[in-house]
């Protein structure tokens, strides 16, 4: 172009020529600049903005998210994890603040390595008088793993372990140690050979569950898991009400960490969790774990034991319990004695592999062993109930008028239904009863007739109507309906062995319920063990009242059904449920379990016996079930309900009744059951004296010394003592101290127990059966113990039969 | 030759030049380019602006800045009043002043890119010597490259205008602009200032295609700049080599890689991006960056633009980057209606020069390329570079008072 037009130009002047390449190389800038400014004014731009749209509009949420993650540090702040009460406010279960440490091993390497170069350039520096050298990165290692192991008290290598793993920023070392351990451990991280603060060990506020009455109630309140959510019992069934909402605290954070005060700050309150307060009374529940475990300690219990006490009228439950139990606040440790031997018995035989604790087997049966104390054998486990069910066959037949109290029946031991003989406990037979005296027996055959006379129909609809083929809608973990027949298969042969109990399976708490029902009025409850929810202040958030299901008998036929009931205690087989003062009724029940007959091992078969009783029995306050599964054959005692739970249920519904504040009623056959307080007569005359203890109740005292006034007395003014209990007064002679040596009295009869008892200087409190061939089965305190004088020994007054019930 | 007739010619030359002199006079007291004036002093302000609410977090929280949340902005409105001032004087001088200045500033220049690297002279930040002046006394210190910026804008504008057709020539036209760049360029390599260098190579290389290098030339600057890129970025060539191509990873996927990874060498670009993105359409409003607080690294400095996407949004960055490109835009027409070509090639390089900057401090601050520090006309923090700035400002605006008026009708 340029050659073209200077061949053109020819010979043209030289400053032409000069212009007007001068203005083909202007042309030439032009065209060049304004491709530049295509390039570096619109494309370049454009390409930005593309750019900056995709960032800025496309991936906006997630760059808003990492901003917010990074610039935000939200503070959990925990809600307090509601308690659980008994009814009268007793604490059950409650939350205390505890720390979690943790280590984040790789802040410990970093500071390690800091350390190591620090120490480093001070080594090659010298280090000037009175400074010391940077510890090493070793010494810091070891620094923090001594002093943990010791004040959290683990091994030093577990510590190191944990350490060890540097490409992590959380290890647990210790989970909820109590508020004391923690804060020895803030003030190592804050003082310490290093001369700055620890980094790399943290403490996180965490909360611990306190049980303060460690197995009481266990089966009912349950335990948390590691992460402190329910899971078991009420604390399981209930997390969500206990646990309530934690709070959060968000403020904006700078790139240091340091918070920024006048930027973005937003918190969400922490709402405490609800408390429960349950229906359980503590006290009762203790009586009853006692008494399940005095039971066991006599007869032994195979399968465990079960006790459930309710209020009839409401279905309120004031007492379950099963045996074996556990230590809420160890859980996972196994806590019945009899079932530690069985472990360590497994431990011994099973040597563990070198690396190892335990073995396999071990492990093995340590989680079974978890699992079987765990169990709420009263509301998880069904079993055949025996005689205790004839109340529902009595109930039922009175109600339908299959049977009257005038009705009669005989017994000739045994009985043949559909080419079955089917036998009663007494194999003599009972010969001819009314229905009372029928019930009192515990008839078999007598049974079996009024079943026979409901017929199939009724007696399934009524067996249905008591609900025991439904869940009881308990509020409680693992509520199991009843085993039954279906109805089309339910044959006669079947109804036989139903209507005194055997061949179908419930668990204690909806045959206790379904009891309930027959003495209450007929009013079949649903069971409950929470009363209200509060909230953290104490307000009741949500009340939970007695429901009532149906009612399956008329208030009537339940009075009558209370009475008879009351003659099995007063004069029938349970006869040692008798309690001195109040008017108690019950049925016992001695129930074959079905499969465990072996020809060679257990030739008689396993049982279950168990005693329901009630009282007072003609306004029943408290209903009982007490169940002892597969005790022993060999203690001496015939296993029977009667025998072996009934006198434990007396002591125990005594117990209830008093602490009940139930006023007792004494007759003259069970006067020696009654009390009062001794009265104080010291510096009285002996006229006087005796006066004073007449005006008391107390008719029977001797004195000691010749003295003209009471210098002391036994026992002393204040004591509430059995008001048949002789009075010492000491008439100027000295009172011994001398203790008293406890006499065997088991065996004599109710005087001759006192009379020994009086004769070693103690006093006899007759409690049980009273009335002819009634002998005392045990004493509070046993034979040869040393006791003071004057001191109050129980005796349980009872019978003992040879015959199943 | 007789004395009277020296005398005539010496008198006729006299007046010649005294007319040149008229001329030129009454050429450069014709009006400064108002739209370009106003575009800068717009970029300046908002620059102000945005460095007080990007800095104040840091200035506040350190040391150095003596916990003074002013203190960057103070320092930086003092260089922005000087470079004023300065832009003004400049923009009232003749242009065709500077091409006698052309030698001189250039010599100058490599004489300081030299200084800079004799052990002892440079002051060294952060591993890069790149620093001349008092030692501790930030006020009177400067960086030599962007001197030679300004020394290689006036000498290859002075030289190329020349040159005219010659400039198709290899040996005349390519060569010896081609090594002066090599020599300018490498001196601020080895300081090493990668950006510096990489801003001089691109304005030069832009002079020279304007200036009429023959376009192969052209076509093998661009494919080379197309290869080179691609074997940087997308093989693993540098790995080769043994440079470290950890910011290469970064680009491809910054939150690609682990924890370590992302803390360190991605930090830097995660967390622009984080401020980027947070922003949204409309930001979260002037002031109310959170990045800024000690997350975004140099959030006064090279990665302020992301604190202005933060605060402002797209829209507000999308606007300021509009007035970027307007002024870019109206360099380049002022370049074409430049009254002749040296006025033409100053000001091509004065905007191509604003122009690279802005363009790869935008790209590295949203990760369209990998990152490499280079800081943003106007906005960045730094005294010697903002009144430089202005001073090339000024040489614009003093060409654009010579451009004749367009002719009526």
């Amino acid at each position: 172009m340029l050659k073209n037009s200077q061949q053109k130009q020819g010979s043209g002047g030289k400053k032409r020529k000069i212009m007007q390449s001068s203005r083909l190389a202007k042309l030439m800038i032009q065209r060049r600049t304004l491709a530049l400014m295509l390039v570096f004014g619109v494309a370049a731009f454009l390409a930005l903005f593309a750019q900056a749209y995709d960032l800025a509009i496309n991936q906006h949420d997630e760059m808003k998210q990492r901003a917010a993650n990074q610039q935000m540090r939200s503070t959990v702040i925990s809600a307090s994890r509601g308690s659980i009460l008994d009814r009268n406010g007793t604490i059950l279960a409650m939350s205390a603040s505890a720390d979690t440490v943790f280590l984040d091993p790789r802040a410990i390497e970093s500071r390690a390595a800091e350390l190591e170069t620090a120490r480093a350039k001070a080594v090659v520096a010298g280090v000037k008088e009175g400074e010391k050298l940077p510890v090493s990165g070793q010494e810091y290692r070891d620094l923090i793993a001594v002093n943990l192991a010791r004040i959290l008290e683990l091994d030093e290598e577990t510590v190191r372990d944990k350490m060890s793993k540097t490409n992590t920023a959380y290890q647990i070392l210790k989970r909820r140690v109590e508020k004391t351990v923690g804060d020895q451990v803030r003030e190592f991280i804050t003082t310490n050979d290093t001369g700055s603060s620890i980094q790399g060990v943290h403490l996180e506020t965490d909360s611990k569950r306190y049980y303060p009455y460690s197995s009481l109630a266990s089966h009912v309140i349950g335990f948390l898991d590691a992460d402190n959510h329910g899971a078991y019992g009420l604390e399981a069934l209930y997390d969500e009400e206990l646990e309530g909402s934690t709070g959060l605290t968000v403020t904006a954070k700078d790139g240091n960490g340091s918070e920024i005060m006048f930027q973005y700050e937003q918190y969400y309150d922490a709402e405490d969790g609800h408390s429960l307060q349950l229906t359980l009374d503590s006290t009762i529940q203790y009586y009853v774990e006692r008494g399940l475990e005095d039971m066991i300690a006599k007869y032994g219990a195979k399968n465990g034991a079960a006790g459930v006490v309710m209020d009839p009228k409401s279905g309120a439950i004031l007492a379950i319990a099963a045996s074996p139990t556990y230590d809420v606040n160890a859980h996972r440790e196994i806590y019945d004695s009899k079932l530690q031997e069985e472990l360590a018995k497994v431990d011994e035989e099973n040597p563990p592999a070198p690396d190892q604790e335990h073995s396999d087997a071990y492990r093995e049966k340590l989680g079974e062993l978890q699992l079987k104390q765990w169990r709420n054998k009263a509301v998880n486990d069904t079993y055949e109930p025996g005689s205790t069910a004839k109340i529902l066959t009595l109930s039922m037949a009175l109600e339908e008028g299959a049977v009257n109290p005038s009705s009669t029946f005989d017994c000739s031991g045994s009985v043949t239904i559909s080419d079955y003989t089917i036998r009663c406990s007494n194999h003599s037979g009972h010969g001819h009863q009314v229905l009372k005296e029928a019930v009192g027996n515990s008839c078999n055959p007598a049974f079996i007739s009024i079943g026979l006379a409901m017929g199939t129909d009724r007696f399934y609809d009524y067996m249905k109507d008591f609900g025991l083929m439904d869940k009881t809608g308990v509020d409680l973990q693992g509520d199991v309906g009843g085993i039954f027949s279906t109805r089309e298969a339910f044959t006669t042969l079947d109804l036989a062995c139903y209507a005194f109990g055997q061949n179908f399976n419930v668990t204690p708490l909806q045959l206790i319920t379904a009891q309930a029902a027959c003495i209450n009025g007929g009013y079949l409850y649903q069971p409950h063990v929470v009363d209200k929810e509060l909230d953290s202040d104490g307000n009741v958030v949500k009340q939970h009242d007695a429901t009532p299901v149906r009612q399956v008998i008329s208030e009537e036929t339940s009075a009558t059904v209370r009475e008879m009931l009351e003659y099995v205690v007063s004069s029938g087989t349970g006869r040692n449920g008798q309690v001195a003062g109040y008017r108690v009724g019950g049925k016992t029940g001695t129930a074959d379990k079905r499969g465990t007959k072996d020809p060679a091992t257990n030739p008689q078969g396993d049982i279950v016996v168990s005693f329901l009783s009630f009282a007072p029995a003609d306004d029943p306050q408290v209903i009982m079930l007490l169940t002892l599964d597969t005790p022993r054959r060999d203690t001496g005692t015939y296993p029977s309900g009667g025998n072996m739970v009934a006198p434990t249920a007396s002591a125990v519904m005594g117990d209830i009744l008093s602490y009940l504040g139930i006023p007792p009623q004494y007759t003259e056959d069970t006067q020696t059951a009654a009390e009062g307080a001794v009265p104080y007569v010291v510096d009285m005359s002996k006229e006087e004296a005796a006066a004073k203890l007449a005006e008391y109740g107390f008719t029977s005292y001797r004195t000691v010394g010749d003295g003209a006034a009471v210098t002391d007395q036994t026992p002393s003014g204040g004591a509430i003592v059995p008001t048949g209990a002789e009075i010492i007064l000491y008439m100027g002679a000295e009172k011994s101290d001398a203790p008293c040596k406890v006499p065997n009295v088991i065996g004599l009869s109710a005087a001759d127990a006192n009379r020994k008892l009086t004769d070693a200087g103690l006093i006899m409190k007759a409690a049980g059966a009273s009335g002819s061939g009634v002998k005392a089965i045990s004493q509070s305190v046993g034979q040869g113990a040393e006791v003071a004088a004057g001191t109050v020994i129980t005796v349980q007054m009872g019978q003992t039969s040879n015959r199943a019930d | 030759m007789t004395r009277e007739e020296q005398r005539q010619i010496k008198k006729a030359r006299e007046r010649e030049e005294r007319r040149k002199r008229q001329e030129a006079w009454e050429a450069a007291r014709g009006p400064m380019d108002i739209p370009f004036l106003l575009l800068a002093l717009m970029l300046l302000v908002i620059g102000l602006i945005m460095l007080l609410s990007a800095s104040f977090p840091s200035a506040q929280a350190h040391k150095s800045s003596n916990y003074d949340p002013l203190y960057y902005f103070k320092r930086q409105a003092m260089f922005a009043g000087a470079g004023l001032v300065a832009m003004f004087w400049v923009s009232k001088i003749n242009y065709e002043r500077f091409r006698g200045l052309a030698r001189l500033a250039l010599i100058v220049s490599i004489a300081l890119l030299v200084l800079v690297l004799i052990p002892g002279l440079g002051i060294t930040r952060n591993g890069a010597t790149r620093w001349l002046g008092i030692p501790g006394q930030a006020v009177v210190q400067f960086q030599p490259s962007e001197i030679a910026k300004l020394g290689v804008i006036v000498y290859f504008a002075e030289s190329i205008s020349k040159k005219r057709e010659k400039m198709r020539s290899f040996r005349e036209g390519f060569l010896p602009h081609f090594i002066l760049l090599c020599v300018v360029a490498g001196l601020t390599l080895i300081e090493p200032h990668f950006s510096g260098a990489l801003l001089i190579a691109g304005m030069g290389a832009a002079m020279m295609v304007v200036g009429g290098i023959h376009w192969g030339w052209i076509a093998a600057g661009v494919g080379g700049l197309c290869g080179g890129g691609y074997l940087m970025l997308f093989t693993d060539l540098m790995e080769k080599i043994g440079y470290n191509a950890s910011r290469i990873a970064v680009w491809k996927d910054p939150f690609g890689g682990d924890l370590e990874f992302q803390r360190n060498q991605a930090w830097q670009v995660i967390q622009s991006l984080i401020t980027v993105g947070s922003g949204g359409l409309l930001g979260v409003g002037l002031g109310k960056s959170r990045q800024k607080f000690m997350f975004l690294p140099e959030e006064h400095n090279d990665f302020i633009f992301a604190v202005v996407f933060e605060e402002l949004g797209l829209v507000g960055a999308g606007l300021i980057m509009l007035i970027f490109a307007l002024l870019v835009l109206r360099g380049f027409w002022l370049a074409i209606h430049a009254r002749d070509r040296f006025g033409s090639l100053m000001v091509v390089g004065v905007t191509v020069q604003i122009a690279l900057q802005t363009f790869l401090n935008i790209a590295v601050v949203t990760n369209f390329l990998p990152a490499t520090g280079i800081s943003l006309p106007f906005f960045s923090y730094g005294g010697t570079a903002l009144s430089l700035q202005l001073v090339e400002i000024g040489i614009v605006l003093s060409v654009s008072r010579q451009i004749p008026a367009p002719k009526a009708g």
